[in-house]
């Protein structure tokens, strides 16, 4: 049964990034498969109304005040009038809302559970829990997610972040990996197998690959934004070492940030310009290009949720070389990856150890691509979070969801099916902790009365419903359908 | 890893090896699954209340676990595979219930497709990464109390200061020996300091004598030119062993330049022996390290005290300096804040003063951040409470005995406590009383007057301090059970870096 789903965020394009092209690319399988798919987020300059993007893809960006890096300024009911609007207007079943940062969706949470609508949240970052900031993003989170019907978290690691940091029931949070448009990340001698291409001999019938010599010129690609939380204190210690101690080596590196000073200024004392080529920052078609030219990627990064960029550097058929933080250990198996502690001595071992096995022409890159391509696709993040939507919807009933044990003497339903009784709410509200708990029961109470006032003085029946998108057939599924027979 | 040649015309599958390092079958052992106190299950999470409960019964972990997550019974998590009996009939009872398949253990990977659900959380492996309290260091009782008189002697001696304040609007006590007794302390404090920098310079000079002594006698003096760097410890050597030849007697003034803060005794004793053409003549090799030999001995030579007496005579001189400064600038710090009205210098000065009990360093001065003299914000704003003070005093006599009182309770007599406390443990003890018995009766002679006062004053003000320094710690440590640290892979790691550029 297709729904109609509402992807609320501060980020959106024409910003690019992570979370921009995730919803993107998730918006538009969604579609794919049959369901109506609209994005909510605020206007960004130049970018203002009502937008339609490929396959009918709907942009709301609403006129909101930007405080911070394209975060809308908080203001806990403002958003509701508008937002109620557009979710009538839109026959909303489902608000998805994307990162914890921003202040629109955890807004478009609130205010969808007040009229009675089943949310979702994606998570795509973690949180430490030490510092101030940090223990104030938690709170608000805790309010976000307090009655948030599913949370979707991008890695194991993130999945336990996210868990601790909102009380959230770990069944409650389902893991669903970004992905890689697998077409924009070919390796440079590239052959695509298609479906109907079968095999005729055990050889392969694309040329191998030509081997690596023990005197060939080996390119180490580092594509991130020089930061510090990416570990370009690790690569600005490790480039020398490496340099010196692997003869026939050469850097580049891609992005820009603040401390793209310090890593100039390392090459102009070890006078290392001639091995080590600086791109400035590139632009995200770009990466692909970037990437291709080099055999190995190498990622320092301190923290990281999934690390999509490790990820796309395996399809372009790279030896990756990554610290083992965060989500990263979860997302590449081990005969694409060497990993290393975040110490610069096990960095410069691990990515000799590397280079050695490039050269020894054991690793096999170029299958790399293939593989990736089973491993990540939008299609089956789609088809996952679409199991999301059912269970949370009803189509799939909750013991099946979120398991049925009869055996246990173990009450299935628990509070895992969140009733919209307002009492409910307020008793999941109410546990967030001594002072908040109140603060943010009251807060529900209000936009409760804000959404009683609202149906009063604009009553749905006075919102006009908007024409949907004309359909297509979904040309993807009969296809897939076709091959599996003919297969 | 290399996939098998034989699969080459098909993209070869991915073996699913488990990169997650707690997750090696092997070291999994059902010894080492007993309940950690530092590890959390899963329940934890959202019982959150429940998290500092700790689980010390084994039933109890085996009831949560089985509440949280039915899939204990599919996945007994204490058992090893096929080592329950029940295992059997579990399976069969999860088959009719219209369950999946369920081939493999779960792992903890994306790239692999697993046939457990998204929402699938594994009772093993969830928050198996999580710490609690990693670096936690529980405290003593007594350490806390005696780290707790820094504290004490700061806030005694702003009391004091505080005190001889009133004392002096009110015109019990005359500035002029107010500052008169405090001068003369600094001056023994200062004393008692310079001795003890020169007996730790000393020292360490021997040190350095009886370890480089043993080298020397086998370098020459071209080796000695020529590898400068070398010489460091030879050089100290020269004092310990007066045998050594010519060579090395330069080799210790080479190495001047690599120590430029040595022992100024060395300085003395090397540089009347020199004869620099002797030394031009021995040395063929014209490094730089001769050329550095030439300044250094023409900076020493005319010098006629010792570079101790010489430091010794720029602290009098600046001394100097800051006393006739202060003399020239007390009519104006007299009248600088006179239109402002008493109940705001009040406040303010309140004010400025707590900002300086809180701001005040009282780091013990080693380690590696710490910094060598008190935070300037510490003294800025003691010095700034005692200007706006000064504006309530009657005569520039008293303003300039204020303020120099002022600098030396807060800018000099900080340095002292903190080199006493290093260097005597009996003396920083002792100093703490005095400071406690001198502010209480201070206190009780500023309340009522005369010296009956004053020792009821000390008496209780002692009791007092002792009460609050126990009180505190045992306050200190009774809250350690409510701290939390909690430690996971989704922290931001840190960096380990060997700085090692040159």
């Amino acid at each position: 049964m297709p729904y109609n789903i509402a992807m609320v965020s501060d980020f959106f394009f024409p910003q690019s990034g992570g979370i921009e092209s995730h919803i993107y690319q998730l918006s538009s399988k969604l579609i794919d498969r049959g369901h109506k798919v609209i994005i909510i987020t605020h206007a960004y300059k130049g970018r203002t109304g009502v937008r339609y993007l490929t396959n009918g893809l709907k942009i709301y960006h609403v006129p909101f005040f930007v405080i911070y890096r394209e975060t809308t300024f908080p203001t806990v009911f403002s958003f509701f009038p508008i937002f109620r609007n557009i979710v009538i207007r839109e026959q909303i079943d489902i608000v998805h809302g994307h990162a914890s940062l921003s202040s629109f969706c955890g807004e478009a949470i609130l205010h969808a559970r007040t009229m009675g609508l089943r949310t979702v949240f994606t998570d795509h970052s973690l949180f430490g829990f030490a510092d101030a900031a940090s223990i104030l993003t938690n709170k608000l989170l805790k309010f976000t997610l307090s009655d948030v019907d599913h949370a979707i978290c991008v890695s194991h690691t993130c999945k336990e972040n996210t868990v601790l940091r909102a009380s959230l029931d770990p069944l409650m949070v389902s893991v669903i990996p970004n992905a890689v448009v697998a077409e924009n990340f070919c390796p440079l001698s590239y052959y695509p197998r298609t479906h109907d291409q079968i095999p005729i001999s055990p050889a392969d019938p694309r040329p191998s690959p030509t081997p690596i010599g023990p005197n060939d010129t080996i390119t180490i690609v580092v594509i991130s934004r020089l930061f510090y939380n990416k570990g370009t204190d690790l690569l600005i210690a490790a480039i020398p070492r490496i340099l010196a101690s692997n003869p026939n080596t050469r850097f580049i590196i891609a992005g820009s940030g603040p401390k793209a000073i310090d890593l100039e200024q390392m090459l102009e004392r070890n006078v290392l310009q001639d091995k080590v080529e600086m791109l400035g920052s590139v632009r995200h078609e770009e990466v692909r290009d970037v990437m291709v030219r080099g055999h190995i990627y190498l990622h320092p990064s301190l923290t990281e949720a999934f690390g999509t960029v490790i990820v796309e550097a395996a399809s372009c058929g790279l030896y990756v070389v990554c610290t083992r933080v965060g989500g990263i250990p979860e997302v590449l198996p081990q005969h694409m990856t060497t990993f290393a502690k975040p110490e610069e001595d096990d960095l410069v071992v691990a990515t000799s150890k590397a280079i050695a096995a490039l050269r020894s022409n054991k690793v096999r890159t170029d299958r790399f691509h293939d593989q990736v391509k089973m491993m990540y696709s939008w299609r089956d993040v789609a088809e996952r979070t679409e199991r999301v939507y059912q269970g949370i919807i009803g189509d799939i009933s909750p013991s099946e969801f979120y398991g049925s044990y009869p055996d246990q003497g173990w009450d299935v339903s628990g509070d895992r099916v969140r009733s919209f009784a307002l009492i409910d709410r307020l008793k999941r509200y109410y546990g967030c902790g001594v002072w908040a708990g109140k603060l943010f029961c009251l807060c529900v109470v209000i936009d409760f009365l804000i959404f009683v006032f609202l149906e009063m003085w604009f009553p749905r029946a006075n919102i006009d419903i908007a024409r949907s998108w004309p359909k297509k057939q979904p040309l993807d599924k009969l296809r897939t359908h076709s091959i599996r027979n003919s297969k | 890893m290399t996939p098998p040649p034989s699969s080459l015309s098909q993209i070869p599958p991915p073996i699913p090896v488990d990169t997650h390092p707690n997750r090696s079958p092997n070291s999994r052992t059902p010894d080492e699954r007993v309940p950690d106190p530092d590890r959390l299950a899963p329940e934890d999470a959202y019982f959150a209340p429940s998290l500092s409960r700790g689980r010390s019964a084994l039933t109890n972990y085996d009831d949560t676990l089985r509440s949280l997550n039915g899939d204990a019974s599919l996945h007994p998590p204490r058992g090893v595979l096929g080592a329950d009996p029940n295992r059997k009939d579990v399976r069969k009872l999860g088959a009719g219930a219209g369950r999946r398949r369920r081939k493999g253990a779960w792992k903890k990977l994306l790239w692999v497709k697993q046939s457990y659900p998204d929402n699938y959380t594994d009772t093993e492996t969830f928050l198996d990464h999580l710490q609690r309290n990693p670096r936690v260091r529980p405290y003593d009782f007594w350490p806390l109390v005696s780290d707790s008189t820094v504290i004490v002697q700061h806030v005694c001696s702003v009391v004091i200061f505080v005190c001889c304040f009133v004392d002096i609007v009110q015109d019990r006590v005359s500035p002029v020996s107010v500052v008169c007794w405090g001068s003369v302390g600094t001056a023994v404090g200062w004393i008692l300091w310079d001795n003890w920098i020169w007996k730790e310079q000393t020292e360490l000079s021997n040190a350095n004598g009886n370890i480089g002594g043993d080298d020397g006698s086998s370098s020459s003096s071209v080796t000695s030119g020529v590898n400068p760097p070398a010489n460091d410890t030879q050089g100290n050597g020269i004092k310990g062993s007066p045998i050594h030849g010519l060579g090395l007697t330069m080799a210790a003034n080479s190495s001047k330049e690599h120590l430029p803060h040595q022992s100024p005794d060395h300085n003395n004793s090397v540089s009347g022996v020199i004869d620099p053409t002797a030394r031009a003549g021995l040395n063929p090799a014209p490094s730089s390290a001769v050329a550095g030999d030439m300044d250094v001995q023409d900076i020493d030579r005319p010098s006629l005290f010792s570079s101790r007496n010489r430091q010794r005579l720029s602290t009098v001189k600046s001394a100097f300096l800051i006393y006739f400064s202060l003399l020239g600038l007390s009519p104006i710090l007299k009248s600088l804040t006179k239109s402002t009205a008493s109940d705001s210098i009040w406040a303010m000065s309140c004010w400025l003063i707590i900002m300086n009990i809180f701001s005040f360093d009282y780091g013990s001065g080693e380690g590696a951040g710490a910094t060598k003299f008190p935070a300037s914000l510490s003294t800025n704003a003691a010095v700034m409470a005692s200007t706006v003070l000064a504006s309530r005093l009657p005569s520039t006599t008293h303003v300039f005995s204020l303020m120099l009182f002022s600098m030396e309770v807060f800018g000099l007599f900080p340095i002292f406590r903190r080199q006493l406390r290093q260097k005597s443990w009996t003396g920083h003890v002792c100093l703490t009383l005095a400071l406690v018995v001198i502010a209480g009766g201070a206190v009780g002679m500023t309340m009522s007057g005369g010296w009956a006062s004053a020792i009821i004053g000390s008496f209780l003000g002692g009791i007092l301090t002792a009460l609050a320094m126990g009180g505190c710690s045992w306050w200190l440590i009774s809250l350690q059970k409510y701290k939390n640290v909690v430690i996971g892979p989704w922290d931001p790691a840190r960096p380990i870096i060997r700085r090692h550029w040159n």
